[in-house]
């Protein structure tokens, strides 16, 4: 009766996968991949997969889906990092040692508590913090989502509070941006520039201050050449600190302690993607920890073949023309499962480390922590199951 | 036409008539990351100079390292800073925020030679480019210039410009810039620039948002609270594409027949499609519900790159005749 034999498609990956020796060891860990492959999930699911392992861990996002946050406990205007409920995690299978913190990153308050660890005094706080200029540049995020990443991690990921930080990316084109990010705004910021926009003594230079002046002022308006040096200097004595930061940052992140996650789908978008940072992740110096396949078909083990089920004699036309599109539909998801089959072991391949895994194609997207739990216990222990 | 052994499936199935979406002046394609954005916005390029408009498709950033999209998707190799015809009818040019500054400031100064010596001073330049938000603006002036470009004969140089915008969250902090800039530099020639840019782009009759997005429970949900915050810029809601919807092929009761005959049975191959199927149908009925635009649905197709545009694009142009 048996049409064909059960499905022998070979075992994914071994019983312990990359990501679980990562989650015990590192101190960070950064989510990189194109918009739309479940990055943030799998940044998430990463940090939970920490967690169960006992350590303290916090997962850093940047727009994560509403569901998720809901998930997770996350609120778009929290100050700090909100930890998920020890009720919460128990049930998932978090032991008491282990910790989950969350932070949707909100570039304006990264950017306060960098003034006010950058600047001893109150006064000049406050000053930076009234100025319209740094009202307007810290509010607006394009651009400014990068930067931020690269200073909350930084501010993060030393001051001992947690074992482990997961980062997820920004969703911009080049996501590794943000290592370069500190070392940008310190050009915006640099003292050359600053410096021509400050009062200065000399018949060259009160020449070309009146050019800009002229520029500023036909073009900003009345008042905004006078805002914009008030702002320059009150930020002038932070860019030491500022360009400190950034060289840390970069330190660690080329360290042993951190590794780099390409998260991929299997469309080719989103593998030219992955397979352009890998390019910049080893051209960066930065250590590579592997692929994570994300949203795939690889997965058929378990599942029985339509083709098995017997309607038995006289069932009815309709039945039978229903089954048979069944059918069809197994069939796609078997070319499916060939296909990213093919694509994993290249994936492995072309990693290096030997490193790629497939998360089952789960239905939908993971709404809750359970689902999230669920994904995190396939990312560290595909068990094929 | 059917799901193949292959897991094709090809068709493209129009809802609503795209002929006031090509008739704008000026289209804003957006939604997150990995949609199918690029690819709309090259397949509406395509379908506009079929029906013989001059179409200027731009995207905002390029970054010569990675690649466009933008240009794969349109099938050259990369995107310069000036329009080049790539097809007939149809150019193609990055939006550089640099010439947006420069006509900006050759706009406002008294002289010509002034705007370029202010361009030609580093610490200018410099400031321009990397003070955040400035390369914005520079997009948004750029921008206005190809909307305004004539031709001798007084027609429009560029009759439709299609913008490929970045992912969600970016185009929409893209979005609160001018308003915010407005509330630091409320006087002067930038803020009347910004106040221009602002009414060309809440016009109905000229500017519209189009909206990418997936046949998927989450993505949905994006999209709608991405048409509210589109609504809260007051930028007119122009269309809606859900991309990669998969192909239906069972008749009204066969669903139900299926699900009693797997009741009880172990996981089978195939379901996992029945229930992506479900979703996607759950997906635009709610869709439909929840948003007041035209709403277009493109099916499922495995192709890539500019022959995925052109199959997109041929379906789009044959609903004129249809």
């Amino acid at each position: 009766m048996s049409s064909r034999p059960p499905d022998t498609s070979p075992k994914l990956v071994e019983d312990a996968s990359f990501l679980a020796d990562l989650v015990r060891d590192k101190r960070v860990i950064v989510c990189c991949g194109a918009g739309g492959v479940g990055k943030t999930t799998t940044a998430a699911a990463i940090g939970l997969a920490a967690a169960a392992q006992g350590r303290r861990t916090l997962v850093l996002t940047i727009d994560p889906a509403r569901r998720l946050a809901e998930a997770m406990g996350l609120s778009e205007s929290a100050r700090v990092p909100t930890p998920v409920p020890r009720e919460r995690l128990t049930p998932v299978g978090v032991p008491e040692s282990g910790e989950l913190h969350a932070w949707m990153l909100a570039p304006e308050v990264v950017f306060e508590s960098m003034v006010r660890r950058l600047t001893t005094d109150e006064e000049r706080v406050q000053e930076i913090l009234d100025n319209r200029l740094y009202q307007h540049l810290s509010k607006v995020v394009a651009g400014m989502q990068e930067y931020t990443a690269a200073e909350a991690l930084y501010g993060l990921s030393t001051d001992g509070r947690y074992d482990l930080v997961v980062l997820d990316t920004p969703p911009s084109r080049n996501a590794l941006e943000f290592l370069e990010a500190p070392r940008k705004l310190s050009l915006f910021l640099d003292e050359r520039v600053v410096g021509v926009f400050m009062p200065r003594g000399g018949a060259f230079w009160r020449t070309a201050s009146e050019l800009i002046d002229s520029v500023f002022t036909r073009a900003f308006g009345e008042g905004f050449y006078g805002e914009l040096q008030s702002f320059l200097r009150a930020f002038s004595g932070m860019f030491g600190g500022m360009r400190a930061h950034a060289d840390a940052v970069r330190q660690l992140l080329t360290s042993a302690d951190a590794s780099f996650v390409l998260v991929t789908s299997p469309e080719p978008v989103a593998l030219a993607e992955a397979e352009y940072f890998h390019g910049r992740i080893a051209h960066m110096g930065l250590p590579f920890g592997g692929y994570v396949l994300n949203r795939s078909w690889a997965y058929t083990r378990g599942f029985a073949s339509p083709e098995d089920i017997d309607l038995g004699p006289g069932a009815p036309i309709e039945e039978v023309g229903a089954l048979l599109k069944l059918r069809q539909l197994a069939d796609a998801e078997r070319w499916r499962a060939r296909r990213d089959r093919d694509l994993l072991a290249k994936l492995r391949m072309e990693g290096g480390t030997g490193a790629a895994l497939a998360t089952p194609h789960l239905g939908g997207a993971v709404e809750d922590l359970a689902g999230l739990a669920e994904l995190a216990r396939n990312l560290v222990r595909f068990d094929g199951a | 036409m059917c799901v193949g052994r292959n897991g094709r499936a090809r068709r493209v199935i129009i809802l609503h008539s795209l002929k006031s979406l090509l008739g704008l002046r000026a289209v804003l394609v957006t939604g997150k990351g990995g949609v199918g954005k690029t690819t709309v916005s090259a397949a509406l390029a395509r379908a506009a100079a079929a029906t013989g408009k001059r179409v200027l498709c731009t995207e905002m950033y390029s970054d010569a390292e990675q690649g466009s999209p933008l240009a794969a998707a349109l099938g050259v190799p990369e995107l310069g800073d000036q329009p080049v015809e790539i097809a007939p009818g149809i150019r193609a040019a990055v939006l550089s925020p640099s010439l947006g500054h420069h006509k900006f400031l050759r706009d406002v100064l008294p002289m010509k030679l002034l705007g370029d010596a202010a361009m030609r001073s580093a610490a200018i330049r410099r400031f321009f480019s990397a003070a955040p938000t400035f390369p914005e603006m520079g997009v948004l002036y750029r921008l206005l210039d190809l909307v305004r470009d004539k031709r001798r004969d007084g027609t429009f140089e560029h009759e439709l410009i299609i913008v490929d915008l970045p992912a969600t969250g970016h185009a929409l902090a893209l979005a609160q810039i001018p308003e915010s800039l407005l509330k630091v530099i409320p006087t002067g020639a930038v803020a009347d620039a910004v106040r221009e840019g602002l009414a060309f782009l809440r016009d109905p009759e000229q500017t519209g948002a189009v909206v990418v997005t997936l046949p998927e429970n989450l993505p949905v949900s994006e999209a709608i609270e991405l048409t509210h915050a589109i609504h809260t810029h007051q930028i007119p809601l122009a269309h809606v594409f859900v991309n990669r919807v998969p192909y239906d092929p069972f008749g009204p009761g066969e669903r139900e027949l299926l699900a009693r005959v797997l009741d009880g049975k172990p996981p089978v191959l195939g379901a996992r499609s029945l229930d992506r199927i479900d979703r996607a149908r759950d997906a635009l009925a709610r869709l439909t519900r929840e948003v007041r635009a035209p709403l277009s649905v493109v099916q499922d197709v495995w192709l890539e790159g500019p022959r995925l545009a052109e199959e997109v694009a041929s379906l789009f142009s044959m609903e004129r005749f249809a």
